[in-house]
């Protein structure tokens, strides 16, 4: 009987290991249940020289040895357990030559469990299409192994894959990682406990302790040792993974070089053009454009539905409700402020629309690109775009994808601009004082309504591009990064995510400023229905005798009894009390209480309007019309007129007004510091360029 | 008389309904809770 080795196919899934798979057994496999699992593994026998014979097997697809489901874990277990019948003689990972840099992160792990790896790099004749080339004798050096070039496709480098694995004595055990620079303390206090046992071995064991409970503890009988929470026990996994990224950073710059001039093929082309230092900013401006025209010319018809519709409810339940303050309550408060919510569903449904297409498209990953070369000489990498465009949703999750940037300076910096970019939250404050403020004609067939929405979203990147270039300038941190990022091929967007992408969302908008908004709207009823004092309690009294002499109709007169008791009542007294400081800006004191109620949240901005200018009304007008009608009593023009409609734009473009985003920041930065610079800051800029723009434009 | 009361009372309900769900989500909630990763689901906090 000859020789037998084990030898163990393993790599990310679709790297071509099947196929690799099939190229060395010559389609001899036998498929057999892994004990315990539902997984396949499927092995087989490969003819090396000198009657050797190797038993491959082909394990399921895993991206690192930090196992987070169960057919993963069976490869960790195999690779733990030197018992196991099929525990591998020589390891081989199949890798992507596409994708080197995240298929190599396994490799490195399995290499530090110091069995002979060998690495086999896949689709090879992919690589004149991406512009790829490799040096293989430095990438073997850096690397310590050795390097099988193959294309399963073409057919060619199975037989050196085959010598290699014949000679696989010869393939240096030595690990890519110090696994104690993970935490030397803590290292170190675990080679005292164990010193008989593979540092790196016991780390896995510990850490697949944290995934999957107990599993494996009495393999190497650690129960003894204190071992750290699971959240440190993460953190140190996410701190392994860095390392080990620069690590293959380090080594895939001078090892690869990837020239996307030289490539061919249609994605190449593509992404020459998409990506190109002008052409790729021309193409993304008229995306852009083009979003925001179909977002104004499609959502006009639903939304105009939703506005009346919540008209009607208001008027229909005073009608059949019993009168009362319960139902004045309802129909006046909690109705016009979830309508004056809801009527923007339409419009942020197409906006999720188009944002989910072009991430699910893989046109993303290429704006990402884009943007890197702006975003350096302000101070900021390419890895801050990647939250700015995700700031265009949320500031929240926008914040935290931050923790991704390795760089102190550059999340710090990206973490204090990103509340500038134009979230969901501001769109229905700018989607209504658009519609009442700039005419609805159209230039070159684009509206002017469309044309000022993403003039506003350009300014809000811009702020933010800026505020990190002045930032830059005064932060003295050392910085030094690199930006690496992985494009995904082109696709034609699967219905199904896109319509999970903008279900989610949406719901998500609807259901958060929801509940605030009618939270809201019950206090500010109330507090716009209570008053103290003669002027409020006597309102009717002292308004008839006051019109006594004018030839007014009775419903005019019902429309001043109902402007002076909101004016005199608490929500009035309180509005007076701030409108000297908004004054100067064009507002008055409705609008004072509507930017006070929306630090809680910005789109509370319009529920609160819409609230307030319905208390008292029986009418069945729509919010829009409600705001339209208002007239500034201080200069007697409409209040919302094009002077301070745009002061209160460029008010909320630059306003940190989301008390959650600072809770966030406070988080990140672990100071109360930081959040307090961006709300002074950006305060004090809104309140600046609203003073300036009105005064200027009056 | 009596509508009046159970409407008044219904108003001071809800007032307080809504000034506790204030106070819990912009008070003492962002002491304690940890934001979801992804937003909208949970309380992302917007």
């Amino acid at each position: 009987m000859g020789r037998q080795i084990n030898v163990a196919l393993i790599g990310n899934p679709n790297t071509g290991k099947t196929s690799v798979f099939n190229a060395l057994t010559g389609l001899k496999q036998k498929v057999s249940n892994y004990p315990g699992t539902t997984v396949d593994k499927k092995e087989g026998v490969c003819k090396l020289p000198r009657g050797l014979k190797a038993h491959i097997i082909d394990l399921p697809g895993t991206y690192s040895l930090n196992a987070s489901s169960l057919d993963e874990n069976v490869v960790v277990e195999l690779l733990l357990n030197k018992t196991d019948k099929n525990y591998p003689d020589v390891a081989v990972i199949i890798t992507d030559v596409e994708n080197l840099k995240r298929n190599l992160l396994l490799f490195t792990q399995i290499k530090d469990l110091r069995i002979p790896t060998v690495l086999v790099i896949n689709m090879a004749d992919r690589m004149k299409h991406r512009g790829i080339s490799l040096n293989i004798p430095l990438l073997e050096k850096k690397l310590h192994t050795k390097i099988a070039l193959i294309s399963t496709r073409q057919k060619t480098g199975i037989d050196e894959l085959k010598d290699i694995i014949y000679n696989y004595k010869e393939v240096p055990t030595e690990p890519c990682l110090d696994t104690s620079r993970i935490d030397p303390d803590y290292f170190d206090s675990l080679r005292q406990a164990f010193p008989n046992q593979d540092l790196y071995k016991l780390w896995l064991v510990i850490s697949q302790d944290a995934n999957f409970g107990k599993m494996s503890r009495k393999t190497l009988e650690i129960e003894k040792f204190k071992t750290k929470s699971i959240s440190e026990l993460k953190r140190l996994q996410q701190k392994e993974t860095i390392k080990r990224y620069q690590f293959i950073n380090s080594v895939l710059k001078v090892g690869q070089t990837v020239d996307t001039s030289k490539a061919t093929g249609l994605r190449a082309r593509l992404d020459r053009i998409l990506t190109h230092k002008v052409w790729g900013y021309v193409i993304f401006f008229v995306i852009l454009l083009t979003i925001f025209q179909a977002i104004y010319d499609w959502a006009t018809i639903p939304m105009d539905f939703i506005d009346g519709a919540f008209a009607s409810l208001s008027h229909w339940l005073k009608e059949v409700l019993p009168s009362g303050a319960a139902t004045n309550l309802l129909a006046e408060g909690i109705v016009p402020g979830l309508g004056g919510i809801l009527i923007f569903i339409p419009q942020i449904a197409f906006l999720f629309l188009f944002i989910s297409v072009l991430e699910e498209s893989g046109y993303m990953s290429r704006v990402v690109f884009l943007m890197d070369r702006v975003m350096r000489r302000f101070g900021l990498s390419g890895k801050s775009v990647v939250p700015l465009i995700s700031g265009t949703a949320c500031a929240i999750p926008a914040v935290m994808a931050t923790r991704n940037i390795e760089n102190w300076k550059e999340r710090l910096i990206t973490i204090l601009v990103v509340p500038f970019t134009t979230c969901s939250a501001r769109l229905p404050v700018y989607l209504i004082i658009i519609a009442l403020v700039i005419p609805e004609g159209r230039f070159i067939g684009l509206s002017y309504q469309a044309l000022s929405l993403m003039l506003l979203y350009l300014i809000g990147f811009g702020s933010a591009i800026v505020s990190a270039y002045i930032l830059d300038k005064l932060l003295k941190i050392q910085r030094k990064s690199y930006f690496v990022i992985e494009m995904p091929n082109y696709k034609v967007p699967l219905l199904r995510n896109v319509a999970i992408t903008v279900v989610e969302k949406t719901k998500a908008f609807v259901y958060g400023a929801g509940k605030i908004i009618l939270a809201i709207s019950v206090i500010l009823f109330v507090l716009a229905s209570t008053g103290i004092g003669r002027q409020f309690n006597e309102a009717e009294y002292l308004v008839r005798m006051e019109v006594a002499g004018e030839n007014l109709s009775e419903e005019e007169i019902e429309t001043r009894i109902a402007s002076h008791k909101l004016e005199h009542s608490l929500i009035g007294v309180a509005g007076k009390a701030i409108e000297p400081v908004i004054q100067p800006l064009g507002y008055d004191w409705k609008i004072g209480i509507a930017i006070i109620c929306s630090f809680a949240a910005r789109e509370v901005f319009v529920g609160t309007l819409a609230t307030i200018y319905s208390v008292g009304q029986d009418d069945e007008a729509t919010i829009k019309n409600r705001m339209k009608k208002e007239i500034n009593p201080v200069s007697g023009v409409p209040l919302f007129n094009f002077a301070s409609g745009i002061s209160l734009l460029l008010f909320y473009a630059f306003a940190m007004q989301c008390m959650s985003t600072l809770a966030i920041v406070k988080r990140e930065t672990n100071s109360w510091l930081w959040p307090m610079v961006q709300l002074v800051f950006m305060t004090a800029l809104a309140y600046v360029v609203a003073l300036i723009v009105y005064q200027f434009l009056k | 008389m009596f509508n009046e009361i159970v409407q008044a009372s219904l108003v001071i309900i809800a007032m307080l309904i809504a000034a506790l769900f204030l106070i819990r989500k912009y008070v003492l909630l962002p002491k304690s809770k940890k934001a979801s990763k992804d937003c909208g689901h949970d309380d992302c906090g917007c």
